[in-house]
């Protein structure tokens, strides 16, 4: 130790003087300076048991005594017994024992007692220090599997620096756990040169070095099977049982709240019923090719066969994004974590930054190879994008019905049919743009500020639209061509996908109708807001076309 | 355990009849099994069925001949049975109603024959289905109230069930047994014969037909072929306590909402679009979908439309045991068997994929 026994109760007694009196206390010196590690700026750790009945705080106490920082705990005698019973219930499913509930065992039972020491000892022959190690080892050997097996389904779908990093934490888990088996059981891998050092293997000492300084240069594929294959030589060596270099063995796997919608050609994946991610043409036939429940390399040459390129990478991207797990067979989902690190679970990407954001065939998005996260929760998507169908018909609708009050000379008809049309074009602007709920009508115009900035000639041609009155037919003509423009800019201005002209023939107007029951579907799905109940009556009751004899 | 008995089953190489079959002799009954061809009787899980400790005799007839096409010594040993359970039946759909006659309606009557001959008690297994287009509930001790059946099948088993009725009210010992659609197995999923819903889920997944109408709130029942053969096995086993009963064998309701959500959760597979039937027009579907629509999804058009719930009180008294629970659970797993059996997943190339456009499983 570092320190001698003089100065380690030097240290206690100016310590405790910093504390309230009353309570008699055992003390033990907990941490890397009792483990025999640690340097001059080491913290000290004292751990003060107690055998009081009540919960003892957990949060420590710092104190600064003689430049050193001095940690000071506090636990009960029974506090303590429950952490080793703890750790006892849970070594039969290691992936779910907790790191801190083991590092504080580990800290007791190889501190180093100061007063009390009768107390202390009663406290640590609650969980002999030879099981202790085996569950130490165990813990480590679940999370060396974990990376292993990640590292190898990582090489299988070509990301290959990703495979080599997993690689590398699984040799440090790896090594961590038979050093645990030979008694060193400190968590921290920083004083893993110091645990193999007394460990009194030079060879697996050395060997292990050897292989963490051979980690492969970026890129480099074929070292990085090199690499995997001589740490997992090592790992069988030390006796680690679980990882034969058979990708087989991993599968692709479903994860629960997963569900695939499509409209148009768009594949849209929701996760939990909260994210929409859009994937482009070339993810989406890779995501279409999977059948879950395969081994991996075999749902590999499935997606190979949709013609993509490298659909590996999109492979790992959607495990990334929590959208497919991987799982080895008899050993169920491999859940990689580093050394000390929980396991890190889905990743949230940046949302998609495309505008507008929607068409009635789906989501922009950034490419073929796109797996992109709308900014927008599910349900709001799903409402904007039913919306932006509703609009589309009612535009249609409402120019049809001033065509024919033109004609039929019924002005004021025709004000209200051009005025419902604008209002129609401006709410599937908003839509294409994920706004949603809506403004009222009557806000319209003025919350066009929340679109981009290139929309605001559209703001002032509408506003010019609202107030537009007829009482001539040539005023009504005009009112129609200018209708008819500002419709077509509306169009320029989000895309044509976004506004098909759906009563163009029958054709476009199924078309339009079948967009709207796909997007009904994944609304139904959600729950979310259907447009205004006409539409629910369209797109489930009768479903044909406005005005029109079936 | 009851004392052993002998037992005719119709239709035991059948889906039902086989695992009823087997049942009956686990428990130490001898089962006479009537075949119109001969061979190994396979059990769903694809085994063969091995009989025991009660003994199997197969006896050679065909239940559409007068008499079961029984020989002398045939017709001798049929007359010692203590029960017979009538399982079989033709259960494709679209075929020839005259098909549908000579197998399920003559065919029960030519059974009903030989029950009366020496007053055999009969176990009767009809369909739950026989309710025909209705919404709402239909209850176990209803059987024609004016209903409309929904196909030919459903007209057959019809008049199959009220044949028995009445053959029942002239005095023979009957129970009747009415699966709703009979599927994989509780557990595993796993199915032996694909037929009813299985074309249907094919031609749909693969995107064969991507327009259906049908309505989001239809209810389809879907029963594990284990629970409806330990049904069928009780009545005849404790037919004392069956007798005069109808009792449905129902397992799990699932909406095509569910089936929706459900069939989403798989990457490989294509979500119908569900339209309402009365927005629906077959002739506007794409020329490669019709076909798929004409041949499969047609035949079924009538489950899409319906709303109707078993009731089965009855039954439920009758086996003492909790209803089905878990229908999304259940409809996983038996898509996931379809998947691990190939039957489901990425469609086949086009040139096979046009040599059976109705998806079947025909042999």
């Amino acid at each position: 130790m570092i320190l001698t026994e003089d100065q380690l109760q030097d240290l206690l007694d100016k310590s405790l003087a910093e504390l309230p009196r009353g309570t008699e206390w055992a003390v033990t010196l907990e941490g890397s300076i009792a483990e025999g590690f640690g340097n001059p700026s080491s913290d000290i750790d004292f751990l003060l048991v107690g055998r009081s009945e009540d919960d003892l705080p957990t949060m420590p106490s710092l104190l600064f005594v003689d430049g050193r920082r001095v940690e000071i705990r506090t636990r009960s005698v029974r506090q303590l017994i429950d952490q080793f019973r703890a750790v006892e219930k849970g070594a039969k499913q290691p992936g779910r024992l907790f790191e801190d509930l083991l590092n504080r065992c580990q800290r007791l039972l190889h501190s180093h007692p100061l007063r009390g020491h009768a107390l202390i000892e009663e406290v640590k022959a609650v969980l002999p220090v030879e099981r202790f190690r085996r569950i130490t080892a165990d813990w480590w050997a679940h999370r060396a599997r974990q990376s292993l097996r990640h590292a190898m389904a990582m090489l299988c779908l070509g990301e290959s620096d990703e495979a080599a990093d997993w690689t590398r934490a699984g040799l440090v888990q790896t090594v961590k756990s038979w050093a645990a088996g030979v008694g060193e059981t400190y968590l921290e891998p920083k004083w893993l040169s110091m645990q193999l050092d007394r460990a009194g293997r030079s060879d697996v000492r050395d060997r292990y070095w050897r292989l963490e300084a051979a980690t492969p240069a970026p890129g480099d594929t074929d070292a990085v099977h090199a690499y995997l294959a001589d740490c997992l030589a090592f790992a069988e060596d030390l006796g680690l049982t679980g990882v034969p270099r058979q990708p087989e063995r991993v599968t692709v796997e479903r994860v629960a709240g997963i569900t695939t919608w499509q409209t148009g050609d768009r594949v849209h994946v929701l996760r939990g019923r909260r994210d929409v991610f859009a994937l482009g043409d070339e993810a989406g036939a890779v995501w279409r090719s999977l059948v879950l429940g395969r081994p991996l390399p075999r749902v590999l040459a499935t997606t190979a066969c949709t013609g993509v390129r490298a659909p590996g990478p999109l492979l790992a991207e959607f495990l990334r994004y929590g959208l497919i797990r991987l799982a080895w067979k008899g050993g169920g989902t491999i859940t990689p974590s580093l050394p000390l690190a929980a396991p890190s679970g889905p990743v949230t990407p940046p949302p998609s930054t495309a505008r507008p954001l929607l068409s009635v065939r789906g989501a922009a998005v950034g490419g073929p190879r796109a797996v992109d996260l709308m900014p927008l929760p599910a349900d709001r998507f799903a409402a904007a994008a039913m919306s932006l169908v509703w609009s589309n018909v009612v535009v249609e609708n409402a120019v049809e019905d001033l065509t024919g009050a033109l004609q039929r000379g019924q002005w004021r008809v025709a004000e209200i049919a051009a005025r419902r049309a604008v209002h129609a074009a401006l709410r599937g602007l908003f839509s294409a743009h994920g706004v949603n709920p809506l403004p009222t009508d009557t806000d319209l115009v003025r919350c066009l500020d929340l679109l981009p900035s290139g929309t605001a000639p559209i703001g002032e041609h509408a506003g010019d639209l609202l107030w537009r009155t007829v009482d001539t037919p040539e005023r009504g003509d005009a009112l129609l061509t200018e209708l008819r423009t500002f419709i077509g800019r509306v169009r320029g201005a989000v895309g044509a996908d976004s506004f098909p002209l759906s009563f163009e023939s029958a054709d476009t107007w199924r078309a339009t109708l079948e967009l709207g029951y796909d997007w009904l579907r994944i609304g139904a799905h959600l729950d979310a807001e259907l447009p205004i109940e006409e539409a629910r009556d369209l797109l489930a009751g009768h479903g044909t076309q406005p005005h029109q004899a079936r | 355990m009851p004392d052993p008995m002998t037992v005719l089953v119709t239709g035991a190489s059948g889906f039902v009849g086989a695992e009823v079959t087997a049942r009956l002799t686990a428990a130490g009954h001898t089962v006479l099994t009537l075949l119109h061809r001969t061979g190994d009787l396979v059990r769903n899980n694809g085994r063969k069925l091995t009989p025991g400790p009660g003994t199997l005799t197969a006896v050679s007839g065909d239940v559409t001949r007068p008499g079961l096409g029984l020989t002398d010594e045939a017709r001798r040993i049929v007359a010692g049975a203590d029960r017979i359970v009538h399982c079989a039946a033709v259960t494709d759909f679209g075929l020839s109603y005259a098909r549908y006659e000579r197998i399920n309606v003559a065919g029960t009557r030519n059974v009903l024959d030989i029950a009366l001959a020496h007053r055999t008690p009969l176990v009767h297994v009809s369909t739950a289905y026989v309710c025909g287009e209705r919404d709402g509930t239909a209850r176990e001790d209803e059987l024609d109230v004016g209903q409309h059946p929904g196909n030919g099948y459903e007209r057959s088993k019809l008049t199959a069930e009220t044949t028995v009725r009445k053959t029942a009210a002239d005095g023979l010992p009957v129970a009747v047994v009415r699966p709703s659609i009979v599927t994989g197995a509780s557990r595993t999923g796993r199915a032996r014969d694909r037929k009813t819903v299985y074309p249907v889920l094919r031609v749909l997944t693969r995107g064969l037909v991507r327009t259906v109408p049908g309505h989001y709130d239809a209810l389809l029942d879907l029963v594990p072929v284990d629970r409806v053969a330990d049904m069928v096995t009780e009545a005849a086993t404790r037919f004392e306590d069956a007798e005069g009963r109808t009792l449905h064998a129902v397992g799990h309701e699932l909406t095509l909402r569910d089936f929706s959500e459900v069939l989403a959760e798989y990457p490989s597979f294509r979500v119908p679009r569900f339209v309402p039937p009365s927005a629906f027009s077959a002739s506007a579907l794409p020329d490669r979908e019709r076909p798929y629509h004409d041949r499969v999804i047609a035949l079924y058009a009538t489950y899409f439309r319906r709303r109707v719930h078993f009731d089965d009180t009855q039954a439920a008294a009758f086996v003492g045991r909790p209803a089905a629970t878990g229908a999304r659970p259940y409809l996983r797993r038996l898509l996931d068997d379809c998947l691990a059996t190939g039957y489901l997943g990425p469609a086949l190339g086009p040139e096979q994929t046009a040599a059976r456009p109705d998806g079947s499983t025909h042999r």
